[in-house]
């Protein structure tokens, strides 16, 4: 019997969606061009860019920007951007940057954030309060006493001077995010490597940095976009050309009276690059670890 | 192998009230001691004390010959296992037991045998390269005692072990920590609120309630000589049964005692042990006037079914409320006058525990001989034994 009636209510029931299905079909489409929309407004700039950038300067000066089909093809201009635009230096010089300063203030966070997030003492939520405190700075009044104070202390216009500001100015941040994430690790698992033999140092390296890998990685993402983007920093410490980071070197590009966008738009693309990597490669840590420490 | 003394120790938490007040206790070398109570009667914090993870706010607390108040925890060359197992989740269970080994340095070909004969011990060698998510309940509890037993240390810790364990792997868990503590010879500390844990496995049980120790001693002890009435309601399963009774002594020197009140009013003469508690001849009985209010407790075992009705002076009536056949005995559950319930209990009301073969059915009014020589008596306002 069951065989019998359980086609029966599935047609009726298919039937039923059908009928219901016209104004959701129509919601669905509705919602798809708007989406549509946005995406292209959101490829627009990408593509424009892509597209100058493979065409070279007389091209762009002669036909206009947005002549189609285009009057020539060139990949000169990112090898003009490399070479002579300088930006193998400008490149270097982020890394150096970037790399370490990434590094430093995930190790120096962590390190606050695990004394504080598993041990009690006389002004430990003090402390704690201080870095969050900090988060609530407006950076731009920071800009003139770093300046004066890298000059005072002979770094300015070096990388360590930007390698120094992203890590002080970062760790707040970092250590808020860190310390609510190791809060969710058990304690009996730290007090077991306490019992088993572990120094503070070694339970801090060996059982609590390995299970935060997530939020590492999340952190990892997230500073190295925005370190590497960094312009506000840069033109505060550096001046010379020698030390200049792929955003001052873009900067730079813009001539006085002529501008070549082609070989700007070329440079762009490259500075781009890295973070598109570092995003591609952690996508998926980066995605969950968006949430990572925000639940308690 | 050591020695753990605890000597005038208090635990506080701020102003608060002392979490542990006092505790004197010597925990011998080689020995397997039972620190249970109910959840919040401070046996973990005292536990933890000999770990090293929660400081000692007043008093001194020796492994062996040391004071340890300030000594790490890593120094202290104990073991301890968590309730939650606590193994490292990101290390593979060679790389758990093997942990506490390499932060000692050791070689590593004396690491790899350690681990291997623990294992072998344990059970657990085909898990050796798995990752403890990849474990059941069982495995992940073998893993623990195992990173322990590597350790080899002074002082074996168990806090609550068993309790995330089904009912059949808690059984066989249990005698597999005692053929432990046999083949090691480790003095154990083992933290339990459950009972039967602590009367099975024990050299000997320490009972905690509200940070104080109520009675320190073996396991039968306990059992037969409760100190107090939370310690006679705590130990044995099912709990004692209580009453308030009163004390009447006969013109001819026997003395009964009286159960409940007015007409559902019944009387019990006592005899051996306990008439001679009542009647002051037994040491440190206390006052034993006539009509003095007392707490009896009886083991549920005490009572057996009688198919007369009474009159003898040894026998006690109510109506049976639920039975439970448990194959080889039956608990019944009977309203009997002036049953005392104390907060320790498992148990609310009376329990008897009958043979297997006895008929008997809710509703049923039932006649129950005591045993009036193996009667317990408690003071209502100390709630100390009387003896």
């Amino acid at each position: 019997m069951a065989d019998i009636t359980l086609p029966r209510a599935t047609e009726q029931s298919v039937a039923k969606t059908r009928r219901s299905l016209g104004p959701r079909q129509l919601k669905r489409a509705l919602l798809h061009v708007i989406l549509a929309t946005i995406a292209i407004a959101w490829m627009i700039p990408l593509v424009s860019a892509i597209y100058t950038s493979v065409r070279t300067f007389a091209d762009g000066t002669a036909n206009g920007p947005w002549s189609f089909p285009p009057h020539s093809f060139t990949l000169q201009n990112f090898v003009d951007a490399w070479t002579d635009g300088g930006f193998s230096g400008y490149f270097l010089n982020t890394f150096l940057v970037v790399i370490p300063a990434v590094i430093l203030m995930l190790l120096l966070s962590s390190m606050t954030a695990f004394v504080l997030s598993r041990y009690r003492f006389r002004g430990s939520r003090l402390l704690l309060m201080l870095f969050i405190a900090g988060l609530l700075l407006p950076f731009q009044v920071l800009l003139i006493p770093v300046y004066r104070l890298s000059n005072f202390l002979n770094i300015y216009d070096t990388l360590g001077s930007l390698v120094a500001i992203h890590v002080a100015f970062e760790l707040g941040f970092c250590t808020f995010v860190l310390h609510n994430f190791m809060r969710t690790i058990p304690k009996d698992l730290t007090d077991a490597a306490a019992v088993d033999g572990a120094s503070v140092f070694r339970i801090w390296w060996q059982v609590v940095l390995p299970l935060c890998r997530p939020a590492l990685a999340a952190l990892a993402t997230l500073e190295f976009t925005w370190k590497w983007n960094d312009y506000l920093w840069v033109i505060t410490l550096i001046q010379s050309t020698n030390n200049a980071t792929v955003t001052l070197g873009l900067s730079g590009l813009r001539g006085e009276f002529v501008t070549n966008w082609n070989l700007i738009t070329a440079a762009s693309l490259l500075a781009a690059v890295p973070t598109v990597i570092v995003y591609l490669v952690l996508q998926r840590q980066f995605l969950g670890g968006l949430f990572v420490g925000s639940n308690k | 192998m050591a020695d753990v003394r605890f000597q005038h120790v208090y635990k506080r938490y701020g102003e608060n009230a002392p979490v542990i007040t006092d505790l004197n206790l010597e925990i011998e070398d080689h020995e397997f001691l039972v620190l249970v109570g109910p959840s919040g009667c401070g046996k973990s914090t005292a536990l933890r004390m000999i770990a090293g993870l929660e400081d000692i706010s007043e008093g001194e607390l020796f492994i062996g010959e040391r004071i340890v108040n300030d000594v790490a925890p890593k120094d202290r060359d104990i073991a301890m296992v968590f309730q939650n197992y606590a193994l490292y989740p990101h290390m593979t269970v060679f790389d758990n037991m093997a942990f506490a080994l390499k932060l000692r340095h050791t070689p590593a070909e004396e690491v790899g045998q350690r681990v291997e004969r623990a294992a072998q011990m344990l059970g657990i060698t085909p898990y050796l390269k798995r990752k403890p998510r990849e474990l059941s309940g069982g495995q992940r509890q073998r893993v623990a005692l195992g990173r322990a037993l590597v350790r080899d240390p002074q002082v074996f810790l168990l806090d609550e072990p068993l309790s995330n364990l089904d009912a059949k792997l808690r059984v066989q868990t249990r005698a597999e920590i005692s053929r432990l503590h046999q083949a090691t010879g480790t003095t154990f500390v083992y933290v339990t609120h459950d009972q039967v844990e602590a009367m099975t496995m024990g050299d000997r049980i320490a009972v905690l309630n509200a940070g104080l120790i109520q009675q320190l001693g073996t396991p039968q002890d306990l059992y037969d000589n409760p100190s107090n009435l939370f310690v006679a309601g705590f130990i044995g399963s099912p709990s004692m049964d209580f009453f308030e009774v009163k004390l009447h002594r006969k013109g001819d020197g026997h003395a009964e005692i009286i159960i409940g009140q007015g007409d559902e009013q019944q009387r019990l003469t006592l005899t051996g042990h306990a008439a001679d508690v009542a009647t002051g001849q037994a040491p440190g009985a206390g006052d034993t006037s006539d009509g003095r209010p007392l707490i009896v407790g009886i083991r549920p075992e005490d009572f057996t079914l009688n198919g007369a009705s009474g009159g003898d002076g040894q026998t006690i009536s109510g109506v049976v409320d639920v039975v439970e056949h448990l194959g080889n005995e039956q608990l019944v559950y009977v309203r009997l006058p002036g049953a005392y319930v104390p907060e320790a209990a498992e148990t609310k009301g009376s329990t008897a525990r009958l043979g297997p073969s006895e008929k008997v059915s809710p509703g049923d009014r039932i006649s129950l001989h005591v045993d009036t020589s193996r009667l317990h008596f408690f003071d209502p306002s100390t709630t100390k034994s009387l003896v």
